[in-house]
């Protein structure tokens, strides 16, 4: 008989399955996000849906809550996420940046536009 | 032993910072300094006569004094390997040697960039700034042992990049070369942070060293026994993937290379030469880090049995222990049976998964990197298919080492000198092609390969150095192109098994593939007509001084490849103890 690993997840406490599992979900809406949307700012939140899908992973690994058997990241794993959401916010204001100077060039931000280098 | 308590820790952290940590850490503070100064020097009186280029130029020249060891390269062969930080980063010679190496590149970089003027009186400081902070970035990447320095390296690096790409203003192609970067590197950064994630919670640490220790606690071929085992080995293989897949962008390894030859031909020369040397020199290190970080164990370092938190432990052992000489576990048993003769020992696994992993990879950039350079008619975008295809070799040789590893430390150390040499030597080559690029288009308003027709007669400098780094590139004799390759194939032939000899087939064959489209453009320079409407081209004295500078290694080193190669193998001489 093959055991579904996600089955019993509704009947168990919290714990950090739970969190990964959103964050797993986080991360495939943003990767279906980034290769499906052809407005480059909807690529965008693609990528920030990802990054917080990584993010929520590194909360729930490293909490003494969740997983208490010394395997935990402890505070790395907060740290990472902390330092994570920082450099997200740098790249963002980077790529909106260039986003805009897409803009004032072409006249669109269709990434499909986006194609004179090509060969 | 001291009782844990916060006021210890805190004083540990302290010291350890302040008497261990940040000596090491000189050029990178002059770096940040240099930056900030470059940005705030406006703000005070008198501030904008300063002109940037100086600003630049002396803290990048400040930062490379520091980073050359005090007591001379002799002290390499005896420097212990040290972590940084408690464990964030790792000081070694192989640190010591890349953070020369990009520093003397970006004092190179930045004088190209005033002779080209793409750095002008207005954005100077802009440029500037944000070439340092990459070069900032790639040090940290090429000293990374932690998971989250190496993605904030990796992150470090890009981001600047990214605005480097698109730095020329009001022009269509350069914005799409940005807005393609941009996007395909902030989708496999997210990509490679959720594989960390993976990774680190799987392995409960972000510490390469611990993590490998709990890899080898796992013991991966027992659990592949076990159904649950089994999910557990599926999650760390998915994990390593998505790793692999931000270091490939980075390395623009073949299935994430499609923004390289865009954002090679939208971007300025000057850019490209900084994203093909600088940035595939970080990115190679870096692989190199992961590979040994999480395929070796060593003995001094904490193992995660306990639950203490592990920082602590890594502070202690810090204080405590020195590091031993002989620590790694090489079992010297090669086993037989397997294809990739990595060695045994309980990480063996891992470093198979490598090692196939890298190597395949290596093998399709090389080829596809050579056969894709054919058609091409703009030089820009010709030159960056050819760094693909560079990159795939190098990546051969990061392979072999991490192959090499698990049996002779000694032979893993030489493919590592091979990889060391092939960076430096691609220096020279790759510095010296895009700066001619880059002044031909300031003189000649055109990038395409057709322009360059008849060359040799209007400006014989150019097109004969041009010619010499081409035949460099292809790696013919006389070059120094040569050396690294041939050293690269000695190493695939030392790590010997099938996977490794049809590695070297693969890389031998393709030496032969680059021989045409290297030697087109050569020919067009010295053999074709030159076209009626072209007037005299002329670099100007300095122009050609540069050219003149950076491309000579090329031939020096080609007759005389000693010294350099000495001073690769001293970097290596302690690596992987």
């Amino acid at each position: 008989m093959f055991n579904f690993p996600l089955a019993n997840l509704l009947s168990e406490p919290v714990g950090v399955a739970h969190y990964v599992t959103v964050g797993a979900i986080l991360f495939i809406c943003g990767a279906l996000c980034m290769a499906t949307k052809r407005n480059a700012l909807g690529v965008l939140m693609g990528i920030e849906l990802v990054l917080n899908g990584a993010n929520l992973n590194f909360v729930a690994f490293g909490s003494q809550y969740l997983r208490n058997d010394g395997h935990s990241l402890g505070l790395d794993g907060q740290l990472m996420a902390l330092f994570v959401i920082v450099l997200a916010a740098a790249e963002a204001a980077v790529a909106l940046a260039i986003a805009l100077n897409f803009y004032n060039n072409h006249d669109s931000i269709d990434v499909d536009r986006a194609d004179q280098l090509r060969g | 032993m001291q009782p844990v308590t916060l006021q210890n820790v805190v004083d540990s952290l302290v010291d350890n910072t302040l008497d261990m940590s940040l000596p090491f850490f000189r050029p990178e503070l002059a770096l940040c300094a240099t930056i900030v100064i470059l940005l705030f020097v406006r703000i005070f009186k008198g501030g904008e006569y300063i002109p940037s280029f100086f600003i630049a130029i002396l803290g990048s020249i400040t930062a490379l004094i520091l980073a050359f060891p005090a007591e001379g390269f002799e002290s390499w062969a005896t420097m212990p390997r040290q972590e940084l930080f408690t464990g964030m980063l790792v000081y070694d010679t192989l640190t010591a040697f890349i953070r020369i190496f990009l520093l003397s590149f970006v004092v190179l970089f930045i004088i190209l960039s005033r002779l080209t003027g793409i750095a002008d009186a207005k954005d100077g400081q802009d440029y500037y700034a944000l070439v340092l902070g990459a070069t900032l970035g790639m040090c940290i990447m090429s000293s990374a042992n932690h998971m989250m320095m190496l993605f904030m390296g990796v992150e470090m690096a890009s981001v600047p990049s990214y605005v480097l790409a698109g730095i020329v203003k009001g022009r269509q192609r350069s914005s799409e070369a940005a807005l393609k970067y941009v996007i395909y590197g902030a989708g496999t950064a997210g990509v490679m942070l959720y594989g960390i994630s993976l990774l680190t919670g799987v392995l409960g640490s972000a510490h390469l060293p611990t993590m490998a220790a709990s890899l080898a606690d796992l013991d991966i071929p027992n659990l592949l026994t076990t159904a649950e085992g089994r999910l557990t080995v599926m999650v760390l293989v998915l994990g390593g993937l998505m790793l692999g897949v931000g270091l490939a962008f980075k390395l623009s390894a073949v299935p994430f290379h499609f923004w390289c030859p865009d954002v090679f031909e939208g971007a300025s020369a000057e850019v490209d030469a900084f994203l093909s040397v600088a940035s595939k020199a970080a990115a190679l290190v870096l692989l190199l880090r992961v590979g040994a970080g999480l395929g070796l164990t060593t003995a001094e370092l904490p193992v995660a049995d306990s639950a203490d938190p592990p920082r602590v432990i890594a502070v202690a052992a810090n204080e405590t222990t020195a590091p031993t000489q002989n620590a790694v576990l090489v079992k010297q048993v090669a086993d037989s049976q397997d294809a990739t003769h990595v060695g045994g020992g309980p990480l063996s696994p891992v470093r198979r998964f490598f090692v196939i992993l890298v190597s395949l990879i290596a093998i399709v950039s090389c080829t596809f990197g050579n056969l894709a350079a054919y058609g091409q008619t703009n030089i820009k975008r010709m030159l960056a298919y050819s760094t693909i295809a560079h990159a795939g070799f190098m990546m051969m040789a990061v392979a072999a080492a991490i192959a090499l590893a698990g049996r002779d430390v000694v032979d893993a150390r030489t493919a590592v000198s091979a990889l060391l040499l092939y960076i430096t030597l691609y220096l020279f080559m790759n510095l010296s092609a895009f700066a001619i690029v880059a002044f031909l288009r300031n003189e000649m308003h055109s990038e395409d390969i057709a322009d360059y027709a008849g060359l040799i007669r209007t400006s014989p400098l150019t097109a004969v150095m041009m010619t010499a780094v081409l035949v460099s590139l292809i790696g013919l004799p006389p070059l120094a192109g040569f050396w690294p390759k041939l050293r690269v194939l000695q190493a695939l032939y030392m790590a010997g098994g099938p996977l490794m000899t049809f590695v070297l087939v693969a890389a031998a064959l393709n030496t032969a593939i680059a021989l045409v489209y290297y030697l087109r453009v050569a020919k067009t320079m010295c053999i074709d007509p030159e076209p009626d409407t072209r007037g005299a081209v002329s670099l100007g004295f300095l122009p050609a001084a540069f050219v003149f500078v950076v491309s000579v290694p090329v031939l020096i080193f080609g007759i005389l490849p000693g010294p350099l190669a000495n001073w690769t193998d001293l970097a290596v001489s302690q690596l992987f103890s």
